[in-house]
């Protein structure tokens, strides 16, 4: 709504390969969804917005999906831009997945902005006693070397969906200069005049 | 990797150029099957944006002499490590964005239209193109041959600024103020300026209004054209001129252009790309298209990619460059990227009260401004100067873009024309170059590629190629008109603040 579009808002993105659930994630925390017939790439989600408050002062989340970019490897320098934290998601029951996270690092840590807080998620602990095959420890490991959050969760069956994101607003929120680096100037021009209904501002 | 061969695809485009991103924006909601390919391993081909290290892998990559080719002849200039002051150095490789799309897009061209009705402006952001200066001798003053010495005047934003403008004379004045009075609305005027559509823009501004040379440069200046102004055109010119005028005002006082940031196309590129994904598209870079075999009406089209893969397709949107075309391009530009060690902040200083601080400049140097014993100049040079607001640098420096028309002294023409602007730039101290990148773009003499603004003649190709696709019974209104897409949900999330 209108007083929303006041909140300061808060760019999160989600990467990490095919298949890890970042998608599954993103709808269960937004939408408190999961659909386990949906295996396919994501089509037609662009951004969720959500409204997070923490420290008693609300904060509108844009949270950004991969739109299946992650597939070939092809996520541009602009999906990054202005991101003030990037959530990398992996599968534990699919070690590939795992043992991709070390080039999504790289990727994350040369395209977000300087300071942009990391976190590491690993996605579906509901297979933890089935099928699980990268262990707890390897996974906090991973985020210690670099130096940021980590948690398990299940999509599926809701566990810790909230931590990730509680946990790096948390972060980024601590960091006055971050949010500083991404407001805009007095140099943008806006083309669409803020009250409008979409339409374009020409004299 | 997945297999791109087990789908059928609808539509399979060739390049992640600006045009053919459009193209998979324009598609994005048609419910296709797109898949879109790029030979090389970044996006933007023509159009592409670069760190330093990229930039130093497409100059191995188009440092050789090519005919037919996009670019030729790149190379790199840098100063000894050893020389440069620590403070006046380049920073790491990811602080920079050297683009080869600035161009500036005019406020009421299309494009910035349909990136709104599309929505994807709101993943942009876009700033001020404001001052226009030109390299020149102030006419009033009469300095003898010797004591010549051209100066940075800031070209008059609008009428007022004319009026109070003390380098031009009364009479003068009156004359340009008819001639403005007359340019922005030529369409309507088509007696004064059709006999002479063909005749050269200066012999129409000196016959017609008997504008003097001085005012003839400074109104050719606003064509930004690369030609001799003597070849300029009337009918190429006065649009130009018109859109202009025209422009200022548009989107806020004091300025009439403006730029994506981050490196202008590209970035327009990478954005209309994601939307292309959004919309289910699938993005393969690294890979281009080797050998195309067309199977007759109603049969899909088999495709070679580079990757050894064969994929089969219903429609294939090639890229600019036709690969089989052997015969050399009419027309090539000389260009140089360059960074320097200055904020150039006087450059940019606003002279409009409510404008936006503006992020580049325009510097036209008209010929015979630069000339040496060695060096002719006869064509205008052209510099964008693009300060660090832009993304493109770390604060304190500035991406310098210059450009001319190419000949076998343009390169160091265009040396001189950064010399000159470094030397007369008057905040700028001991302002130096901290890296050149030279090199030369070709193709066909009108070709939107080779303009210095966004020319609208793209999005006619893009509608054209995106209609031919659709097929019969689409309404040419729905194109690149679209809603917001559906996840601005309102939920409010109960404050789940973790403590302290």
């Amino acid at each position: 709504m209108a007083s929303d579009e006041s909140l300061p808002a808060l760019k999160i993105l989600m990467i990490g390969p095919s298949g890890a659930g970042k998608s599954a994630l993103l709808i269960r925390y937004c939408d408190d969804q999961f659909d386990s017939e949906s295996s396919t790439a994501t089509i037609g989600v662009d951004f969720k917005v959500k409204k997070l408050s923490v420290h008693g002062t609300a904060y509108r989340l844009n949270l950004l999906d991969t739109a299946g970019q992650e597939r070939f490897r092809t996520l541009s320098n602009s999906y990054y831009r202005g991101a003030h934290g990037v959530i990398l998601v992996y599968d534990i029951s699919n070690r590939p997945s795992f043992q991709a996270m070390e080039r999504w690092f790289e990727e994350a840590e040369t395209n977000a902005m300087p300071g942009a807080i990391l976190y590491l998620v690993g996605n579906k602990m509901d297979k933890a006693s089935s099928s699980r095959v990268v262990r707890y420890e390897e996974g906090e490991e991973l985020a210690r070397r670099h130096g940021c959050g980590f948690c398990e969760v299940s999509a599926k069956t809701r566990d810790n969906v909230k931590k990730p994101f509680v946990d790096i607003v948390d972060q980024i929120v601590r960091k006055p200069e971050l949010l500083k680096a991404s407001s805009r100037r007095s140099g943008t021009v806006a083309l669409v005049e803020p009250e409008g209904t979409g339409s374009i501002c020409a004299c | 990797m997945e297999s791109l061969s087990e789908t059928q695809w609808d539509v399979l485009i060739e390049g992640t150029g600006l045009r053919q991103s459009l193209l998979a924006l324009a598609l994005s909601r048609s419910g296709k099957k797109i898949l879109h390919v790029d030979q090389n391993g970044y996006y933007g081909d023509a159009e592409a944006a670069f760190s330093l290290q990229e930039a130093d892998e497409w100059v191995e990559q188009v440092k050789g002499d090519s005919p037919t080719g996009t670019f030729r002849n790149a190379s790199l200039w840098k100063p000894d490590e050893e020389a440069s002051k620590e403070e006046r150095k380049l920073s790491f490789s990811r602080a920079y964005t050297l683009t080869l799309s600035p161009q500036i897009i005019y406020t009421r061209s299309q494009l910035l239209t349909q990136l709104v009705s599309s929505k994807v402006y709101r993943q942009l952001e876009f700033q001020a193109v404001g001052n226009w200066w030109i390299y020149t001798l102030p006419e009033a003053e009469a300095v003898s041959e010797s004591d010549q010495k051209a100066i940075l005047k800031r070209l008059p934003n609008g009428r007022e600024d004319i009026f109070e403008d003390e380098s031009i004379e009364n009479r003068a004045k009156r004359s340009l103020m008819k001639f403005l009075k007359f340019v922005v609305n030529y369409e309507e005027h088509p007696e004064i300026w059709q006999p002479h559509a063909e005749s050269s823009l200066s012999d129409f501004l000196a016959s017609q209004f008997q504008l003097s040379p001085y005012l003839q440069t400074l109104i050719a200046a606003l064509t930004l054209s690369l030609d001799k102004p003597e070849e300029t055109s009337v009918g190429y010119a006065l649009p130009r001129i018109e859109r202009h005028l025209t422009s200022i005002g548009v989107f806020g006082p004091g300025f009439g252009a403006v730029l994506p940031k981050w490196g202008g196309g590209a970035e327009i590129s990478q954005v209309a790309c994601r939307a292309g994904a959004v919309g289910g598209g699938s993005y393969v870079l690294g890979t281009g298209i080797k050998t195309v075999q067309e199977k007759g009406e109603d049969q899909p089209i088999e495709v070679e990619l580079s990757n050894g893969e064969t994929v089969k397709t219903k429609y294939l949107a090639r890229g600019s460059e036709s690969k089989d075309d052997t015969t050399p391009s009419p027309r090539a530009l000389s260009k140089i990227i360059a960074v320097v060690s200055s904020p150039f902040a006087s450059l940019f200083e606003s002279s409009v009260e409510g404008s936006p601080l503006a992020a580049v400049s325009v510097v036209v140097f008209p010929p015979n401004t630069l000339t040496t014993d060695t060096i002719p100049h006869t064509h205008p040079v052209y510099i964008m100067v693009h300060s660090s607001e832009t993304g493109e640098c770390p604060a304190g420096q500035c991406v310098l873009y210059a450009t001319t028309l190419y000949s076998p002294t343009s390169k160091a023409l265009l040396d001189a024309a950064l010399q000159a602007l470094l030397n007369s730039a008057k905040d700028i101290g001991d302002a130096k170059l901290l890296y050149t990148l030279s090199y030369e773009q070709q193709g066909p003499a009108s070709h939107p590629s080779l303009d210095l603004a966004f020319n609208d003649q793209v999005l006619e190709d893009v509608a054209q190629e995106w209609d031919a696709i659709m097929g019969e019974g689409v309404d040419p209104a729905t194109f690149m008109q679209f809603e917001d897409r559906p996840g601005m949900n309102d939920d409010d999330n109960e404050g789940l603040a973790s403590a302290n």
